[in-house]
């Protein structure tokens, strides 16, 4: 059909009435030592050594910023293992033995409210960096390199929109802990000096703001925070498209969302920004759903970082049958495929889906432009792939492929089931070269 | 032991295909099929049947040949279905949407082999030669038309249903638009919106042409923005013309409109979205250079109908218009200010080119 696709169907309201399932002592946890964004990394403990939670046990290196790892749980490090990461590659992981205790390192000691009050703009980017705090959502970007900022920040929105369907990992912590989103909106308002904060949540589940509103009215909260409602289309949770939806801020693609006076967190995010002020602690726990129609009993759980996603899969009661199944780390539209489920939570998974392996047969392309009309980023997929496949290195750089933020849409509304998304990142690939 | 696969994202598709959008069509040419059929009886049937023949042949015959079975399939009955399993679905339903469309346009008592060659070599030389679906520059059904008109023209003249045999009733128009309220006498507007004119099978009857392109817009198979751009120009550069000559406006616009197959242009055939750009903008372009053909031709040229030709000329725009240099998604001043500037020069055009000054 020749049209603009602009809501898919996103499976939450089945999913968003699941009980959370507590899941916090597994008997090993895994600490990858590098990531996606940062290529190589180090541990500063030795095998046999006692860790408590929260202590620092390595750092992870990335191009321009130091990533510190923090154990969850206290016991014993017993060595490094190849496990795959979130991100599709195997890296090497930390073991440490869970010894069920759970004592807290000296150093997690709660700051008070005058402490809060004292802390520059600096120190509370440094308590972030400090944390290993990164954008939750998904895309891992390090919080403190977004802070980090001269241009004078009016908005900061809090991004609860999560437009990728099946995930309720942000849905699930703004409704069970909206005021600590809010109070790490308040602390990073007060460090950027931001007059203005906005909590930007789907129309479609009016329960989102009325969460925050009552949160808002027991805090009896100073600062002037406002719950707004954003459209319900994909990808209204784009950080540009968030922005315009809240603010009315148009922000070039390309552009620093700081140049337009406009700071965007995840809810994670900021919930990891309290923690962090607050309690002086790194996140240790997310929610995480393993769902998908190859999965027996889809269920969302509260785990601690670093527990195998097998342990998980287990408590869901395994596979439907024995069929080749498509593993999804992530959102379906955006995700990462996995060659394995060996794999295990870290601070950026959201969830894990499992579909049953499904063929697209790929047709002509008829030019219906239904990816044209699509795109949110206003680029012309099908000429993109009409140059890539005769490798024209100058049209490519015209047509704008780098704009492209792979959000899935072209490949998904193609009547050809043409593979447009894939054929986007080869562009740019080929691009690179 | 489970086995995983590698896929990458999305792994999740639109209900859609392009199947689905083809039956589409076909279900809103049912009208006018149903209106030829009833109309000319076997007239029709036996044309229908000889395009869709004709067309799926073509179609199906070059791809099989098309493809080269590998050296080790031997035999000729294993090489033959080889090449056999390369057709589809979409190789029948296609060359079916263009030959009906076709036929639609050509008079009831068209020779029977002219029928036959014109849409087996329109759809073969427009579509085939370019190398099948999405990949033809030209309206494969516009080609068949255009060589049936050209190479046969003693065929075309039309009978209908009150069987005054003669000319479409454009041909008579050629003189002067102020004829047209005489003209109206012998076929009013009512009897030009149902379809009660000598014409071409199916391209006469208005409102079952509506109706049809209703479901295709409602469907979202076809682009309303070429037919809406090229019917609101033509319609402008219509009143141009009518005051020019100092005529009956409304009558002149509403018998142009309803005449030509200028309808069934517009909302079956400029529609094929192969043929057309792939941008919005584009989309309000190529209707503009459809808009003003189909004036240009009516008025100054001497195929009075012009839809066919308008709908061929405007196709070799389209890779100019989509060309990448330039072409945009979105809307922009510039390609509005474009547009008016070119639809003023031509309302100036047709007014001097009238005599209205």
């Amino acid at each position: 059909m020749i049209e603009k696709t602009r809501f898919i169907p996103d499976g939450k309201s089945e999913r968003k009435l699941d009980p959370i399932v507590e899941y916090k002592e597994p008997k090993y946890l895994y600490f990858p030592t590098v990531d996606l964004k940062c290529p190589t990394g180090e541990t500063c403990v030795i095998d046999g050594q006692y860790v408590k939670v929260g202590e620092l046990i390595g750092t992870r290196h990335g191009a321009f910023f130091d990533q510190p790892i923090h154990s969850t749980v206290s016991g014993k490090v017993l060595g490094i293992e190849k496990k795959l990461h979130g991100s599709g590659d195997v890296v090497d992981c930390l073991i440490i033995e869970n010894d069920f205790k759970y004592e807290l390192h000296p150093d997690c000691e709660p700051r008070t409210d005058e402490e809060i009050d004292e802390l520059t703009k600096e120190d509370f980017i440094k308590i972030i960096e400090d944390s290993g705090l990164a954008g939750l959502g998904g895309s891992g970007f390090p919080t403190h390199v977004k802070f980090k900022t001269d241009n004078p920040i009016k908005y900061i929105v809090a991004n609860g929109v999560e437009c990728e369907p099946y995930i309720i990992s942000d849905y699930q912590i703004m409704m069970s802990k909206p005021e600590r989103i809010i109070q790490g909106l308040v602390y990073s308002m007060k460090a950027m000096d931001a007059p203005h904060g906005l909590i930007a949540v789907k129309k479609k589940y009016p329960e989102l703001k009325k969460s925050f509103e009552d949160a808002l009215a027991n805090m009896d909260c100073q600062m002037d925070i406002k719950v707004v409602q954003t459209n319900n289309h994909y990808p209204a949770g784009w950080e540009i498209d968030t922005i315009k939806s809240a603010t009315g801020i148009k922000v070039p693609v390309g552009k620093l969302t700081s140049e337009y006076g406009v700071l965007v967190a995840n809810v994670t995010t900021l919930y990891g920004i309290y923690r962090a002020v607050k309690r002086r602690m790194p996140i240790t726990e997310r929610f995480f759903s393993v769902c998908g129609e190859g999965i027996k009993e889809p269920k969302s759980f509260n785990v601690r970082i670093g527990t195998p996603v097998r342990d998980l899969i287990e408590k869901c009661g395994g596979y439907v049958d024995d069929k080749p199944k498509v593993l999804v780390c992530g959102g379906p539209m955006m995700g990462t495929n996995l060659q394995s489920d060996d794999f295990i939570v870290s601070k950026t998974t959201t969830s894990l889906i499992v579909f049953n392996e499904q063929e697209w047969i790929e047709e002509a392309c008829i030019h219906c432009a239904s990816c044209v009309y699509s795109c949110p980023v206003d680029i012309k997929p099908v000429q993109i792939m009409d140059a890539y496949k005769v490798r024209d290195k100058e049209a490519l750089e015209k047509l704008d492929v780098n704009r492209c933020i792979e959000c899935g849409l072209c490949s998904y509304t193609c009547p050809s089931n043409i593979h447009l998304t894939e054929i986007m990142r080869q562009a740019k690939r080929f691009l690179k070269r | 032991m489970q086995t995983y696969v590698k896929q990458t994202s999305p792994y999740i598709r639109k209900d859609t295909s392009v199947k689905r959008m083809m039956v589409d069509v076909l279900i809103a040419l049912i009208p006018l099929v149903i209106f030829a059929v009833y109309r000319f009886q076997f007239d029709a049937v036996w044309r229908l049947l000889l395009a869709v023949v004709a067309m799926v042949l073509a179609e199906c015959l070059t791809i099989m040949i098309r493809h080269k079975p590998h050296p080790r399939v031997e035999g000729f009955g294993a090489r033959f279905m080889d090449r056999f399993s390369k057709l589809s679905w979409l190789n029948v339903i296609t060359p079916s949407i263009s030959a009906i469309i076709f036929v639609m346009m050509i008079p009831s008592k068209l020779p029977l082999y002219v029928v036959f060659v014109s849409a087996g070599l329109g759809l073969f030389l427009a579509k085939m030669v370019f190398g099948g679906l999405g990949a033809n520059v030209f309206n494969p059904a516009a080609v068949a038309f255009i060589i049936a008109l050209i190479s046969f023209a003693s065929g075309f003249s039309y009978t209908g249903i009150d069987s005054i045999a003669g000319a479409t009733p454009l041909t008579a128009i050629g003189e002067s638009l102020n004829n047209i309220p005489n003209l109206l006498k012998s076929y009013s507007l009512f009897d030009l919106f149902m379809g009660d004119i000598p014409g071409g099978m199916g391209e006469v009857s208005a409102l079952l042409i509506l109706l049809g392109g209703a479901y295709l817009f409602i469907r979202k198979a076809a682009d309303y923005r070429i037919t809406l751009s090229m019917l609101l120009v033509f319609s402008l550069l219509m009143v141009v013309a009518a005051v020019a000559v100092k005529g009956d406006v409304l009558n002149i616009v509403l018998y142009q409109l309803l005449t030509g197959g200028l309808l069934f242009g517009a909302i079956y055939m400029v529609t094929d979205p192969v043929t057309a750009p792939i941008t919005k903008p584009g989309r309000w372009l190529y209707g503009l250079i459809l808009g003003v053909l189909v004036v240009l031709i009516r008025l100054f040229g001497s195929h009075v109908e012009g839809m066919a030709f308008a709908i061929l000329i405007s196709n070799m725009f389209v890779p100019l218009i989509d060309y990448y240099k330039w072409s945009n998604p979105k809307y922009t001043w510039k390609m509005w200010l474009g547009y008016g500037l070119v639809l003023v020069l031509m309302c100036v055009v047709v007014f001097i080119g009238l005599g209205g000054l």
